[in-house]
């Protein structure tokens, strides 16, 4: 019955128009951050830093340099959007519309429909992330050739790979960033659970990641950066490294469940104690 | 069925129900009455684990619905005025879902609950499609889909025109007397409620203000007989010096002292010579019942029980 009941719940989620504004929005992105590149002399600094040291520019600027780059504004910004989004809706929008009086007249108890919501939220953080990872690539190759992976942070990333490796590597840079989806989503789900509008539940949780993400930036809290959540949240980055810090990164991955943990149980005893009335 | 038990609810400093008891048996068809915000839907919201009592209890089926909740609820169907669901979706899709919360439901079932609320052919359409009475049999349909005992609607016919309110009045009796279902009515229709209940209980501002039947109603002590004499002011005086009648209204209605009949008055009023055209023990209606109880609502409560 379980299953049923998350099936019921994809239903819901997969049969709204509103849930498939993020893949519209990445397809988007990713289209025009291609073509900037492909019909702009945007690539030339990442030219001059592969031929400063000593790379083969052309065998770099790829597809999969090109899909690593449109990767970080959307990671950062359209992704943390639309899994807020997503998890802001799951309660509160049931709440408002009515229907969640309808299924709590059933004989079902709160916790457990909560975690078959947040079950769904967590297929969803994983469907968009994948399809943003595909549509990357695939846009991407539409206007640049195959071939090796570049990846240049000013300062903290200098990653060169073949096309194999940097295929992996940009395929579990995917799997951790839906680790940061599914944390984003869980913090909109934790106020969702709370007597609040949709709209109320994805703008504190927005709040929630760019106050810790502003704060975490400020060089006073540098030396305190990994007691942010943001932080933590970044974790995708380390997979694009040569050697991949999983030391580091499984850090991250233990304090993104504690998080995870922490929010559905806030979210769950929020809505335990709540009256649902009409 | 259903046994509230001193059943409270406080909202912030205000309480929405006070001390509320309250039986329904197994097939009764029971209206909970009272103006808007006279605390039914919070009563109702209790009785389904949606609202925390503050104090009392709510047992439902057997089973304390704070501490049992999917027991309580496992043979209760319930519909909530203006039914929402999932719009998008189609009534079919809707149906699944929703039964799904209590038990998986084979398809045929869901076929035949269609077929008995009147909209097998408009299953596989979207509920956005869909008029207000075709939601309200929809909601009708995911309420009976558990196999319930107990059906709890509140406020069913709200929103719905005549012919609607008469399709869902003739729903709710084929209900039971087809399925032997015991209902819980939350109107503030009376005459809904007057033609549909066997007992009822009122609600006054979160207190119980009666509990009892219909029959009760028409009997009670509230009821006036119309007097039609020649010399209404006159009879009045007489009857009232004869401790046969207690109150009088409108210059020709009367209420008998208790233990008195109408024959009594009859006899008196011959015996003075006083000429009387016609005596009427009238019926009191529950919309005046209800209305004599509402005006009465500054007096101490004395609940009839039935």
């Amino acid at each position: 019955m379980f299953w049923l009941q998350l099936r019921g719940e994809l239903w819901k989620l997969f049969g709204k128009k509103r849930t498939y504004i993020g893949f519209g929005m990445f397809l988007l992105a990713q289209t025009i951050v291609a073509l900037v590149f492909r019909f702009s002399n945007a690539s030339r600094e990442m030219v001059r830093t592969l031929e400063g040291n000593s790379y083969v520019a052309n065998y770099y600027v790829s597809s999969l340099t090109i899909a690593t780059i449109m990767l970080f504004p959307i990671a950062y910004m359209l992704l943390p959007l639309y899994v807020s989004l997503v998890g802001g809706d799951l309660v509160a929008k049931e709440a408002e519309d009515g229907t969640l009086r309808m299924i709590l007249s059933r004989p079902i108890t709160r916790f457990r429909l909560l975690f078959v919501k947040w079950l769904a939220g967590v297929l969803f953080s994983l469907l968009l992330v994948a399809v943003l990872g595909f549509t990357g690539v695939a846009s991407a190759a539409l206007w640049f050739p195959w071939g090796g992976m570049f990846v240049f942070i000013p300062g903290e990333v200098f990653s060169v790979f073949g096309p194999a490796d940097g295929l992996f590597h940009f395929t579990i840079a995917h799997g951790m960033l839906w680790a940061k989806a599914v944390t984003v989503m869980g913090l909109a789900f934790m106020f969702s659970c709370f007597n609040v509008k949709p709209a109320a539940a994805t703008v504190l949780a927005l709040s929630f990641v760019f106050l810790n993400f502003i704060l975490m930036n400020i060089p006073f809290f540098k030396e305190i950066q990994h007691w942010f959540f943001t932080y933590h949240l970044n974790l995708w980055q380390g997979m694009l490294v040569e050697p991949i810090p999983w030391w580091k990164v499984g850090s991250s991955l233990i304090v993104l469940a504690a998080f995870n943990i922490t929010f559905f149980l806030i979210g769950s005893t929020a809505f335990q104690v709540r009256d649902i009335k009409s | 069925m259903i046994e509230l038990k001193q059943l409270s609810k406080k909202f912030g400093d205000r309480w929405a129900l006070r001390s509320l008891d309250l039986t329904v048996s197994h097939g009764e068809i029971f209206g909970l009455l009272g103006h808007n915000g006279a605390g039914k839907s919070t009563a109702i919201g209790m009785m389904l684990g949606q609202v925390w009592p503050t104090a009392g209890e709510a047992i439902i089926c057997g089973h304390d619905v704070a501490e049992n909740r999917p027991r309580a609820l496992h043979k209760v169907g319930a519909i909530f005025e203006t039914p929402v669901f999932y719009d998008y979706l189609s009534g079919w899709r809707n149906l699944e879902i929703l039964s799904q919360y209590t038990a998986p439901t084979a398809p045929a079932r869901m076929r035949e609950v269609l077929e008995w609320v009147g909209l097998t052919g408009r299953e596989m359409a979207k509920v956005k499609t869909y008029s207000h009475g075709m939601r309200t049999r929809l909601a009708l349909a995911q309420a009976l889909l558990p196999n319930p005992e107990l059906l709890i609607l509140d406020e069913p016919s709200d929103g719905l025109d005549p012919e609607g309110i008469h399709e869902m009045r003739e729903t709710i009796l084929r209900l039971r007397h087809e399925l032997g279902l015991t209902i819980l009515l939350s109107s503030h229709l009376l005459n809904e409620v007057e033609q549909l209940c066997t007992r009822i209980a009122v609600l006054n501002q979160g207190v119980k203000v009666f509990d009892g039947t219909l029959e009760q109603i028409r009997q009670s002590r509230l009821g006036w007989v119309r007097l039609n004499v020649g010399d209404f002011t006159a009879a009045l005086a007489d009857l009232c010096a004869q401790q046969l009648v207690t109150d009088a209204r409108d210059g020709s209605h009367v209420i008998l002292a208790p233990g008195v009949r109408t024959d009594a008055l009859v006899r008196r009023l011959v015996e003075q010579g006083m000429p009387l055209f016609e005596i009427v023990h009238e019926e009191q209606t529950l919309e005046g019942f209800y209305l004599d109880l509402m005006k009465k609502k500054e007096e101490p409560v004395v609940p009839v029980q039935g």
